[in-house]
């Protein structure tokens, strides 16, 4: 395993509550991802973020991405002295929306012109994002001439262009045949080690998928009564630091036996959250 | 052998020289069925072209002209006035207005001509006033679903762009549903053609198509009546073909797909 230390702090979720109608969805959930630092490569952040159905994911994947505001609390980015505002952390949806009205170039310009200013720079930078995810030669098409990879790749460039280095991703593995999935999984390490400071929250129910990709997982969960009901409101009930564990950076760790053991780990986990 | 049992099977895709040979049977049968149909009260192709021939001596050509450019003008103002409507619904102040004026599409035309008549002080202003109305209650409601049906993921998209909310609006209500919009106004400009020839009834000044269609029907000429709305219906079909150009150069993205149906 390379050597590597923690560096600053690029992503802090501090106490966030969220309620609705004064029923509590989130209980002071605090979190924070810190810059991997490795003496011999580039190395982005993995962070897989697990939990059932219906336990507040999307509440805090949207408030993480600025969209939605938390009842108390807040997240901030890069060390800012201020909530981080929609914009700063990208987000690429499930169905990996773009805007069907403008061509995969026309889409990528829009994201990439929010950041640099001026138009040659901006086409430039388009330009080495399409090549170096094969889409230039897609580049005159409207998204609905793409495939299902090839649109993923597009909203995520577009993403990454406007962003802060920080990238949500919805159910990326969701639905997708084993060797889309080694794909994607390829992807986002891709994306990841792009840049020092890139940081990927990947939201998923596909604990094996998660756990191959990320750097850290966090689990989330709800508190439970003494007769073992859950109450309500979630928080990060579990963190797991796979670096620590030697289970990431390895290539073909799926198929080694303590990659295995530690799913089997998670999903026990997983089932008493 | 095989063709025809794939038109007449459900859900099934067929080739485009198919759909050719379909329609172009489906043309014959109807103009057999007109010409050995039974009825009294059908003219038959004949009787019909002679009538053409008689109304276009008539001055048919002119009728349409003023018909064609007053359901023009009325086309243009509705479109401006409820497209307008349609995306203030993005403001909540607005979104109660829009569904009291989508309401009025329940209203008479004859009920409201009254008042349109104290407004207005020519003929031709009234039935503009009249036409707008009736076309912009049904086309704000057309309109103001499509805006109300853009899924939340596309204001998020923006929104992650680091757009404004005005730049939201053009974005994604505005220049991202336009194909949506010429579908509408491709179904509100057809129905323009419908209350016109109403509308010339209730205000005759200027005649027109719906003033001609009026007369020939007051004394039973049928054979004219079915001239004139052959051509109203081939003038339809014209500016139909023309909104679905005009649609396919401003939006070329909106009949792409992958997909086959």
């Amino acid at each position: 395993m390379p050597s590597y230390t923690y560096g600053k702090t690029l992503l802090k979720v501090d106490d966030v509550s969220l309620e609705y109608d004064g029923r509590p969805i989130l209980k002071h959930v605090s979190a924070e991802i810190r810059d991997i630092i490795c003496t011999d490569h580039v190395q982005g952040q993995v962070v897989g973020f697990l939990g059932p159905s219906g336990i507040g994911k999307t509440q805090l994947f949207r408030i993480i991405a600025g969209l939605n505001k938390p009842t108390t609390g807040r997240v901030t980015i890069n060390g800012a002295d201020r909530p981080v505002q929609a914009g700063e952390v990208g987000v690429v949806a499930q169905d990996y929306p773009l805007f069907e009205h403008r061509t995969v170039m026309s889409n990528l310009l829009i994201a990439a012109n929010q950041k640099e200013k001026d138009d040659k720079a901006a086409h430039d930078k388009v330009v080495q994002y399409l090549t170096e995810f094969e889409l230039i030669d897609k580049a005159r098409l409207y998204p609905v001439q793409l495939s299902g990879g090839q649109r993923q790749r597009c909203a995520i460039i577009q993403q990454i262009l406007c962003s802060d280095h920080f990238l949500l991703m919805d159910e990326p593995f969701s639905g997708l045949d084993l060797l889309m999935l080694e794909k994607t999984s390829e992807l986002i390490q891709k994306v990841a080690n792009l840049d020092e400071l890139n940081t990927i929250i990947v939201v998923t129910h596909d604990i094996t998928a998660a756990a191959a990709v990320a750097d850290h997982l966090w689990l989330m969960g709800r508190e439970h009564d003494p007769s073992g009901n859950p109450l309500p409101g979630s928080h990060i009930a579990e963190t797991y630091d796979l670096i620590e564990r030697d289970l990431c950076w390895h290539p073909q760790i799926i198929t080694q036996p303590r990659f295995m053991d530690f799913v089997r780990e998670v999903k026990d986990r997983f089932r008493t959250l | 052998m095989n063709q025809a049992i794939e038109v007449l099977s459900p859900n099934r895709v067929i080739s485009k020289q198919t759909v050719r040979w379909m329609v172009g049977f489906q043309l014959v049968l109807l103009f057999f069925i007109w010409i050995f149909s039974p009825t009294v009260f059908l003219p038959k192709p004949k009787e019909v072209l002679n009538a053409l021939n008689e109304m276009w001596m008539e001055g048919l050509g002119g009728e349409l002209i003023t018909s064609f450019y007053l359901n023009l003008q009325a086309i243009a103002l509705a479109t401006l006035l409820s497209l307008g409507m349609a995306y203030l619904t993005v403001i909540p102040f607005f979104r109660p207005i829009v569904t009291l004026l989508s309401k009025l599409r329940f209203l008479s035309m004859v009920g409201l001509t009254f008042f349109f008549t104290l407004m207005a002080t020519t003929g031709h202003e009234l039935k503009l006033f009249l036409l707008v109305f009736s076309v912009s209650v049904f086309f704000v409601t057309g309109m103001a679903e499509v805006v109300a049906s853009i899924p939340k993921e596309k204001y998020d998209l923006a929104r992650t762009l680091r757009m404004g909310e005005w730049r939201v609006v053009y974005e994604v209500v505005i220049i991202g549903q336009a194909d949506k919009a010429f579908e509408v106004l491709r179904q509100n400009a057809a129905m323009g053609w419908m209350m016109l020839t109403m509308v010339e009834g209730i205000s005759r000044s200027e005649g027109g198509v719906g003033a001609m269609l009026l007369n020939q029907n007051k004394h039973f000429h049928l054979s004219a009546v079915f001239a004139i709305q052959l051509t109203i219906l081939l003038l339809g079909l014209a500016q139909d073909y023309a909104i679905g150009l005009l649609r396919t150069v401003v939006c070329p993205y909106a009949d792409l797909t992958l997909e086959r149906k």
